[in-house]
């Protein structure tokens, strides 16, 4: 028996704004994972600066930071036996205009325009996964959520509910 | 009276009889009918006819032409996007006399010539509103236009004619003979030239804003990058506004740009001709032909001394092309550039399919594509490239007699030419009539066109 991870993945601004490519990617996390949590939000530069706080130095950092602040950015926590490694795998690598020709049908090689507008991000550990979801879903609390809840959506009943765009229990 | 009234019946009562008995009659053959016939005449286009071709990515919308779902229903997205891999003839471009285009992310825009009120159509995207305000119901603004629709610019005069055109990631430029430049869309980094304003709702937005002159100078040019404008004025001076995170607005700072400024460096006492940049990398030409540069430089577009991978003034990179001669045509994709000079030679460096070979490479100085790849042989001597246009990812370049050759990253066949493979040398897109300009997106391509005949 295997456990489900989580992962937090976020739509980028440019994404959510081509109908398209949200309809595509949607359809693809509705597929392959199980969704716990769903928002729909938009960032002040306080908020972006503090998730992004690992890169501050980095010649991109102000880069990112503006452009995730430049529309509103869907939020999505979603769980899989192996989720960060398969929702990075479905992502392709990170640079744009490389993943293009190595993966050309990963999603940031379809939907991406450039190395900053590369589609969504994703966790790269289950550390880090922890710490973005709860900076996103405060309230959300890991060991309640593996100790309860954990079980009910590895084995059902759920139904997705497309109103919401997340798994919920089948009543 | 009366015998007048009898007349009539009679005349037509004998025509009656004549139909009803009527009888065939053996034609006898007269000899000399055959030159009494008309000659038939194809009809012969005149000089001012327009035709446009658009390719690639159709779900969005972007080619204008609505292709209703197959049986397995409207969300089964299993890769399969509807595209078009050949030049498709768009019948709005038959309805009205097209002047120029432009191609944005997912969303295409035509002007027309016309007295009229609706002198821009456009088809595509909408979540910005950067094709204007389109709602069936009150309140329910459309997100995606499937077909070409008026967008509503509030002109001075009626008589204002479009000069140019230019569409980015999510904002229109419409550039006037007398009015100036109208901007539309999406404002989240300044790119429409006006005050940014947080948490703007953009979509089902009815902002137009209008850009009079700048620097008491009237404005000839317009382009834009994604996130980003730069504007051409009468003397030469260009100005930028938008997103500057890359140094694309080249005013020496990376921050957001609200309303247009000068760009400042070397480019600041040329007279500038022409700037071009898909992504965040700008290239400039002058009256001289002589090359600028500025903006995203992560794979070498804009070389500088100080290797920089973000330039935020405008460099000249006369140094850089020394001994290609005088430059005439420019284009700057996401990372790599492309420039053609007076001979009729295209070079490109950067990174991507460059059209040197079959890998992707990394150019770090101007490579030449070799001529005969663009169609001059023994039989063609004369056959020159004259334009040449960039994609993000994929390359175009049109020869003095018309013919479009596309290469590089071929998304939801975009390069036209007949399948979903990436090109990794110039290739003919079958056409049937002569280029004259082609624009290239994210994910599609317009071309407008001259008929054979």
């Amino acid at each position: 028996m295997q456990r489900l991870q989580l992962t937090l993945a976020i739509i980028k601004p440019h994404a959510v704004k081509n109908p398209v490519a949200v309809s595509y990617i949607r359809h693809v996390i509705k597929k392959k994972f199980v969704v716990v949590k769903s928002k729909r939000v938009s960032l002040d530069s306080e908020t972006a600066a503090n998730f992004y706080k690992e890169h501050v130095g980095k010649f991109f950092y102000n880069r990112l930071v503006t452009f995730m602040t430049s529309g509103s950015i869907d939020i999505h926590v979603m769980g899989h036996t192996n989720a960060i490694e398969l929702w990075r795998r479905l992502l392709g690598p990170t640079s744009v205009y490389k993943a293009q020709f190595q993966d050309p049908y990963c999603l940031r090689g379809m939907f991406g325009i450039s190395d900053t507008r590369n589609v969504a991000h994703g966790s790269d550990s289950p550390a880090s996964a922890e710490r973005e979801i709860k900076f996103f879903f405060p309230d959300f609390s890991f060991y309640k959520w593996h100790k309860e809840e954990e079980e009910r959506y590895r084995t059902g009943p759920i139904i997705f509910n497309d109103y919401l765009f997340r798994h919920v229990r089948r009543l | 009276m009366n015998s007048i009234k009898v007349i009539f019946k009679k005349q037509r009562s004998t025509i009656f009889i004549n139909r009803a008995y009527a009888t065939t009659k053996k034609k006898i053959h007269d000899r000399n009918e055959e030159n009494q016939l008309p000659i038939f005449q194809y009809p012969v286009s005149k000089s001012s006819d327009r035709r446009v071709y658009a390719w690639g990515m159709a779900e969005t919308g972007a080619l204008g032409v609505h292709l209703p779902r197959g049986k397995r229903g409207r969300k089964s997205y299993i890769n399969d996007f509807k595209y078009f891999w050949h030049p498709m003839r768009s019948s709005f471009a038959e309805r009205f006399d097209v002047t120029n285009i432009a191609c944005g992310y997912g969303f295409t825009l035509a002007s027309i010539k016309t007295n009229e009120q609706h002198k821009i159509f456009g088809t595509g995207i909408n979540t910005d509103s950067q094709i204007g305000y389109h709602a069936p119901r009150m309140g329910h603004p459309l997100e995606l236009l499937l077909s070409p629709a008026p967008i509503y610019v509030p002109y001075k005069s009626l008589e204002t004619k479009i000069k140019a055109i230019a569409a980015g990631r999510a904002h229109t430029l419409i550039l006037t003979d007398n009015e100036g430049v109208y901007t539309l869309g999406n404002n989240a980094y300044g790119q429409c030239g006006r005050k940014i304003n947080e948490n703007e709702e953009y979509k089902g937005s009815m902002v137009t804003h209008n850009i009079k002159r700048l620097g008491k100078e009237n404005i000839v040019d317009v382009c834009c990058g994604q996130d980003h404008s730069l504007f051409i004025t009468e003397s030469g001076r260009v100005y930028s506004c938008g997103w500057g995170a890359d140094g694309q607005t080249g005013l020496g700072t990376f921050l957001n740009q609200a309303a247009p400024a000068a760009v400042r460096g070397d480019i600041a006492n040329e007279k500038i001709v022409k700037v071009a940049g898909v992504g965040d990398c700008v290239l400039a030409l002058n009256d001289k032909g002589e090359l600028f540069g500025w903006g995203n430089s992560e794979y070498g577009q804009v070389p500088v001394a100080s290797d920089q991978q973000q330039v935020n003034t405008s460099y000249a990179l006369v140094n850089f092309t020394k001994g290609i001669g005088k430059i005439v045509d420019v284009a700057a994709g996401g990372s790599f550039c492309l420039i053609v000079n007076d001979q009729g030679d295209v070079f490109v460096w950067g990174f991507g399919l460059l059209g040197l070979g079959p890998s992707v490479q990394h150019s770090a100085t101007p490579k030449q594509i070799p001529p005969t790849l663009f169609g001059r042989n023994e039989f063609n001597p004369e056959s020159v490239v004259a334009k040449v246009a960039c994609g993000i990812a994929h390359l175009a370049a049109i020869t003095n007699t018309g013919d479009l050759y596309m290469w590089g990253r071929n998304r939801q066949g975009c390069l036209g030419l007949g399948h979903l493979r990436d090109q990794h040398f110039p290739l003919k897109v079958a056409i049937g009539a002569q280029v004259i300009k082609v624009e290239c997106s994210v994910d599609h391509s317009v071309a407008i066109c001259k008929p054979f005949v």
